[in-house]
């Protein structure tokens, strides 16, 4: 390595071990699992504010703009535009490992796929949903495409059930 | 509402691994250097701000190991944390108690130390951070690969990757211009002596060799995590022109936070800003820091900046924010070195955060740097012209903590 | 439909323990190390006389600058200024955990030294505890230059 390098004495250490699953519980809304049950039936669900007529998806109870309370609903379109991407380097097996995961070995990403993550705005809605892009090649990515939701086979009321998006073909 | 300046700035070398002291010599080591350059004894300072980002180093309530390390035993203690922005709100949090009349001399100090965490550089910090909304979408059934590629893309870099694409897509700045960013980075911090990453004759195409970690991000453009500390000594007007030869005045300052830019997390569910370098909170501190400090074309007036740029692109995002550079333009004046130690704007002389990230300590730095340079001690990396004005800038969170400061050299 | 009245709680499904280390710094790597010699080091100030144990490198009272030069080798002999006696522990994830037997802390004050340190206490009765007393260092068999070589302290006998 080419930088300025100093080396520093290293005096011992005192250790401690913080159990963060042990000892701590986090309290959530119920508005994500809202969200996720609609995915079974395929609604992709917004919350809609009185006050500058935004939509947010998933819903959330207070606009982050005007801070009216926003508990009407809207189903938005599981067709949208996207809105920014980012690439990730080819995934290598035993190099690319995630929480102590290897997602190759996992059969989650073939070995050198580069993972495409993108925001999307789905049509009706005013915000950015983030999900992967798939069917696609990373050279054919731009801001501006259209894309549809690729739906998991049996939704059951999970995240998971909006799998991916992939170019909407006319 | 009085005025209030610098008189004196210290810093600790920042390093990726400060073993051979422990937090309270590292913190004592930056405001002992402060209190020399600013020939203030310990006994006449009146308060003092502290901050830094406790989960990274795993001290909660530093501040009471801190006590008589620093000369604070008897005096008012505030500790400030504001995500990256900690030492921006550190510092302003010593200017209100100067400027309100409370106190005459306030010391500002701030740092990280980033290796008493087991898991390298910021890991265990950022999953403090994230752990919460983490498990509200692991028990909303989030698919296992939806997470991999959350962390596969985005864990080194987070939002920034995707503001840098907002950025790059909306004003036609190409990675090159990346790679230029963070060799001048690379490079002025080789003449910065606290500084962490410094490479002397670092060039576009040495950081153009490094990997990708994810488009448009590669290993070189990414910054540190470093320990350190740095402080600074600030006073009212009476006993800057009595103690100071050449004081740093702060002439405007503001904080807006932004809404979280934090997509599919509690509460967050997506908000209404569909880019993420927008950053509609750096555009309105920017007018009333400049308001207060009476800059009506900061393009003309201001003589340098300091930006918080943890990642190359946003040296260049928030210089436009800043009203230092026309919308859409600063990376064409990159390429016509306006942003160099000759050019016109000179951002980040001090190499900035991409070259030194101790969290706490980073924007307490840009402030300093500004002060430096206006003092006229900024030594090697000191801009070869007179400096009237100067901005500084911070960032932190997930794009929704922003801090600005205009410094000059007297104060109207 | 008030969405915000109902919670939902979740813990971590996966252990998960973050590990600190934190560096202790020159002055007290040596007060550590020198532990194996059996020997207790302090520092003295040498602007007020204020005498540290463990020993740092700037004075918590006058400010001052305190060197190597300054170290001090203490009696491990002390005065046992206050006391208290502990019937429960944490167990680290936020509970209480009852101890067979109760443990004796001891806020104790080196000859020579001005500072005071936080030892446990040993073969003695809680009850018989008393503000004052004079109390002695007891060394583990075999000092490896940790903080554990200091087993506890006990009452001076006669």
């Amino acid at each position: 390595m080419p930088y300025i390098k100093e080396q520093r004495k290293e005096t011992i250490s005192v250790e401690a071990d913080w159990d963060v699953g042990g000892s701590t519980t986090w309290k959530h809304s119920t508005l994500l699992r809202e969200y996720a049950h609609g995915l079974k039936e395929k609604k992709i669900i917004g919350s809609l504010c009185p006050g500058c007529g935004k939509v947010i998806v998933p819903p959330r109870n207070i606009c982050g703009r005007c801070h009216r309370k926003m508990d009407e609903r809207v189903v938005v379109s599981d067709i949208g535009t996207v809105t920014c991407f980012v690439i990730s380097a080819p995934v290598i097996k035993g190099k690319t490992k995630v929480m102590g995961m290897d997602p190759v070995e996992m059969g989650l990403v073939a070995e050198g796929e580069r993972v495409i993550s993108v925001y999307v705005k789905l049509d009706g809605a005013d915000s950015n949903i983030d999900t992967e892009l798939i069917n696609c090649k990373p050279e054919e990515v731009h801001v501006g495409m259209r894309v549809k939701v690729v739906w998991a086979k049996e939704p059951q009321g999970k995240l998971s059930d909006l799998e991916a998006v992939e170019p909407l073909k006319d | 509402m009085r005025n209030v300046a610098i008189i004196g700035c210290g810093q600790t070398k920042h390093s990726g691994r400060r073993r051979d002291v422990n937090l309270a010599e590292m913190v004592g080591d930056a405001v002992w250097n402060a209190l020399e350059d600013a020939q203030v004894s310990p006994q006449e300072v009146d308060a003092f701000t502290v901050g830094n980002m406790q989960g990274f180093g795993g001290v909660a309530q530093p501040e009471q190991w801190l006590g008589d390390w620093i000369g604070a035993s008897g005096k008012p203690v505030l500790r400030i944390t504001t995500g990256g922005s900690t030492g921006g709100s550190v510092a302003h949090g010593a200017y209100y108690a100067v400027a309100s009349g409370l106190y005459d001399i306030a010391v500002a100090t701030a740092w990280e130390k980033h290796s008493d965490s087991k898991e390298p550089g910021a890991t265990t910090g950022l999953s403090h951070v994230a752990l919460g909304n983490m498990l509200n979408l692991v028990n909303c059934g989030v698919g296992l690969k939806h997470l991999l590629s959350m962390f596969v893309v985005g864990a080194a870099a987070g939002v920034a990757c995707y503001q840098a694409m907002y950025y790059m897509h909306r004003s036609g700045c190409r990675v090159e211009h990346l790679d230029m960013v963070a060799a001048k980075d690379r490079r002025n911090a080789a003449k910065n002596k606290y500084a962490h990453l410094q490479w002397p004759d670092c060039t576009p195409e040495d950081i153009a060799k490094t990997e990708w970690i994810a488009y448009p991000f590669r290993y070189g453009h990414v910054c540190p995590a470093s320990d350190g500390a740095s402080a600074m000594v600030l006073a009212c007007e009476d006993i800057a022109r009595k103690r100071c030869k050449k004081p740093a005045w702060i002439k405007g300052l503001a904080a807006y936070s932004d809404e979280e830019n934090q997509i599919m997390s509690e509460g967050a569910g997506g908000i209404a800003i569909l880019d993420a370098s927008q950053q509609i909170g750096a555009t309105m501190s920017a007018i009333k820091a400049y308001k207060m400090a009476g800059i009506k074309d900061p393009q003309k007036e201001i003589d340098l900046a300091e930006i918080y740029q943890p990642f190359p692109s946003q040296e260049l995002l928030f210089a436009e924010r800043l009203g230092l550079f026309d919308e859409g333009k600063a990376w064409q004046a990159l390429e016509k070195g306006e942003m160099d130690i000759n050019g016109r704007m000179p951002c980040d002389l001090s190499g900035g955060v991409n070259a030194t990230n101790a969290i706490g300590s980073s924007a307490l730095q840009r402030i300093l740097e500004c002060a430096l340079q206006i003092m006229g001690k900024a030594e090697e990396h000191q801009v070869p012209k007179e400096v009237h004005n100067a901005v500084a800038h911070g960032w932190g969170g997930a794009t929704n903590y922003i801090t600005v400061t205009v410094l000059g050299d007297s104060p109207y | 439909m008030s969405s915000q009245s109902e919670i939902v709680l979740t813990k971590a499904p996966v252990p998960l323990v973050f590990g600190f280390q934190w560096s202790v710094g020159e002055m007290m790597e040596k007060f550590i190390k020198t532990l194996a010699d059996k020997k207790i080091l302090g520092a003295k100030c040498p602007q007020c006389g204020y005498v540290y144990v463990p020993p740092r490198w700037r004075c918590g009272k006058c400010y001052a600058k305190i060197e190597e030069g300054n170290l001090t080798e203490l009696s491990g002999k002390g005065i046992l200024l206050s006391y208290t006696t502990a019937y429960v522990e944490l167990d680290g994830v936020g509970n209480f955990k009852e101890l067979s037997e109760p443990k004796a802390i001891g806020a104790i004050k080196l000859e020579s030294a001005d500072s005071t340190i936080f030892m446990p206490l040993g073969e003695v009765k809680p009850g018989d505890l008393k503000e004052g007393m004079k109390v002695e260092v007891v060394w583990r068999e075999e000092p490896k230059g940790e903080l554990a070589d200091i087993k506890y302290f006990r009452p001076v006998k006669g």
